[in-house]
């Protein structure tokens, strides 16, 4: 007789939700690669099962290789990786290098890359950088939409004007968020941070569910916490499904 | 039955607990938020399942400590499923002391709460040690805020006070590992994982490493929702029976909070 060992895998219990909310369709947070202030598994493959097994269809991805080291060589990792796994192509510039920038934004958009991805903060790079103003108005010239850390409340300034998402929006900034975004048609704020109680509501009832996009920021951070709080958000069906995936499938312009 | 050796009376009366949040607030904020309703506690708590909360009043750890502790226990009063911290700010001791007076006797205030932002404190000058020594004074653990490696001095302070017990408020923040380390050093401090910042594994890396028996379970609600740490939680890959130890079975201990679950595990 054979006999086999059955581990139990102790799942702590979770508020119920409803089940066309088990799905997110796309994470507009994702990055891959190294760590190096963090003992982690970062690789496409462990980014693309944590994705999986915390109900997230697809995401946009893109190369911590070229965000904190070297641009060119991350987005061609990046480019590997999304192809083979089927995630959706996010590139990088180094904001540093806006010269080096210039060229590279071409070779992406030439690519098909329609998402750039910036790392102001991780650069030390300052709202009033010229080389970040040059980046911004180098991108919008080649139809890309902007992905970007930093407080919005301190560069929210250079992105006037374009298309892009906020990917550190924090719930004590949504009064910022909001009156940014009722002037500006192509602000868009990430759920990650958004934390409060009320914070995804109170943005979708001022500004719309448009004006949100479902981040996690894997695998540097836990996925739970952003994807429960935003499968318990107070919202309508097809607003759940705008934030979970609709806003961000708009940059693509594919239907993709 | 008593949780801990200094059962004092609290429990929930048929209920079973599952759920006690450490970190909690009551009352509202100043961002563009609408969380000042006590109902909206209780709301949340129905929501996640929690059963049992301790808070702080909002007024009293970002403004006036008297007025807001005072309205804190007209809270309590009217609210089982509420225990709280009593606000200390060490910028004002003597009045603090008065504060302790005041209200440790009506029971429905288990713990201290002290901040380091809004008194404008770092966590081991002084008169936050003093602070601290009152709380120890009155049998009272205290929850405080760490927000960087300052939280590694609670380590000396809790050396020099051996009756002190301190939580860690959001283990350190940004600088969790730093916390980690400072409750290796010493079983008197704990932690809870709420926090804004939800880096991976942080509480898995905790558990790893701290003594069960020195974690516990905080949301930081009603300014942020508990699905955050719950999130935390479930992410962390907990057993069976380190997550009834986190959830409770520790806050229950600490706090003196009598429970409907048998305890001999």
């Amino acid at each position: 007789m054979v006999s086999t060992l059955i581990t139990m895998v102790f799942r702590p219990p979770l508020p119920a939700v409803p089940a066309e909310r088990q799905e997110i369709d796309l994470d507009v947070d994702v990055l891959f690669g190294a760590v190096p202030s963090r003992d982690l598994d970062a690789s496409i493959g462990a980014v693309d099962e944590q994705l999986s097994s915390h109900g997230i269809r697809r995401g946009l991805v893109c190369s911590l290789r070229g965000g904190l080291f070297d641009a060119c060589s991350g987005n061609d990792e990046m480019r590997k990786a999304t192809e083979q796994t089927g995630h959706v192509p996010v590139g990088t510039v180094d904001i540093r290098d806006a010269l080096t920038a210039e060229e590279e934004i071409v070779r992406l958009a030439a690519s098909g890359v329609r998402l750039l991805r910036l790392f102001p903060v991780e650069q030390w790079v300052e709202p009033d950088s010229p080389g970040l103003a040059h980046v911004i108005e180098v991108a919008t010239a080649s139809g890309l939409t902007l992905l970007t850390s930093g407080d919005v409340s301190r560069f929210w300034r250079p992105f006037s004007g374009t298309r892009v998402c906020f990917l550190d929006v924090h719930s004590y900034r949504v009064a910022d968020f909001v009156v940014l975004a009722r002037r500006e048609p192509g602000f868009v704020a990430s759920t990650r941070m958004l934390v409060g109680p009320d914070n995804i509501e109170r943005i979708a009832g001022e500004v719309g569910t448009d004006r949100l996009a479902y981040g996690s920021r894997a695998p540097l951070h836990d996925v739970m916490p952003s994807a429960l709080r935003l499968r318990t958000a107070r919202l309508t069906e097809q607003e759940w499904r705008q934030v979970a995936g609709g806003t961000a499938t708009g940059w693509l312009g594919d239907g993709s | 039955m008593a949780a801990g050796g200094r059962g004092n009376g609290h429990g929930m009366a048929g209920g079973r607990i599952v759920i006690i949040d450490v970190h909690a607030h009551a009352g509202p904020w100043f961002f563009s938020t609408e969380v000042g309703a006590v109902e909206t506690n209780i709301e949340l708590m129905d929501r996640y399942g929690i059963d049992l909360q301790i808070v702080s009043a909002s007024e009293a750890v970002t403004y006036d400590m008297v007025s807001g502790n005072r309205w804190m226990a007209e809270v309590l009063a009217a609210h089982p499923r509420l225990l709280g911290y009593l606000v200390i700010n060490p910028n004002e001791l003597g009045e603090a002391a008065r504060e302790l007076e005041r209200h440790q006797a009506t029971g429905r205030f288990v713990g201290v709460k002290i901040h380091t932002t809004y008194p404008d404190l770092p966590l081991t000058s002084t008169a936050t040690t003093e602070a601290l020594k009152l709380a120890a004074q009155a049998g009272l653990p205290v929850l405080i805020h760490t927000w960087d490696d300052g939280v590694l001095g609670l380590v000396d302070v809790l050396e020099r006070h051996e009756e002190l017990r301190i939580i860690a408020g959001h283990m350190g923040g940004p600088a969790w590992r730093t916390a980690v380390d400072a409750a290796c050093r010493t079983d008197r401090l704990y932690l809870e994982p709420c926090c804004s910042i939800t880096d991976r594994g942080r509480f898995r890396y905790a558990l790893d490493r701290v003594p069960l028996g020195q974690m516990l379970f905080g949301t930081d609600s009603t300014l942020v929702d508990p699905a955050i740490a719950l999130g935390v939680i479930a992410d962390a890959d907990v057993t069976e029976h380190e997550y009834e130890h986190v959830m409770w079975r520790n806050a229950a201990g600490l706090f003196g909070i009598e429970t409907t679950v048998g305890l001999a595990a």
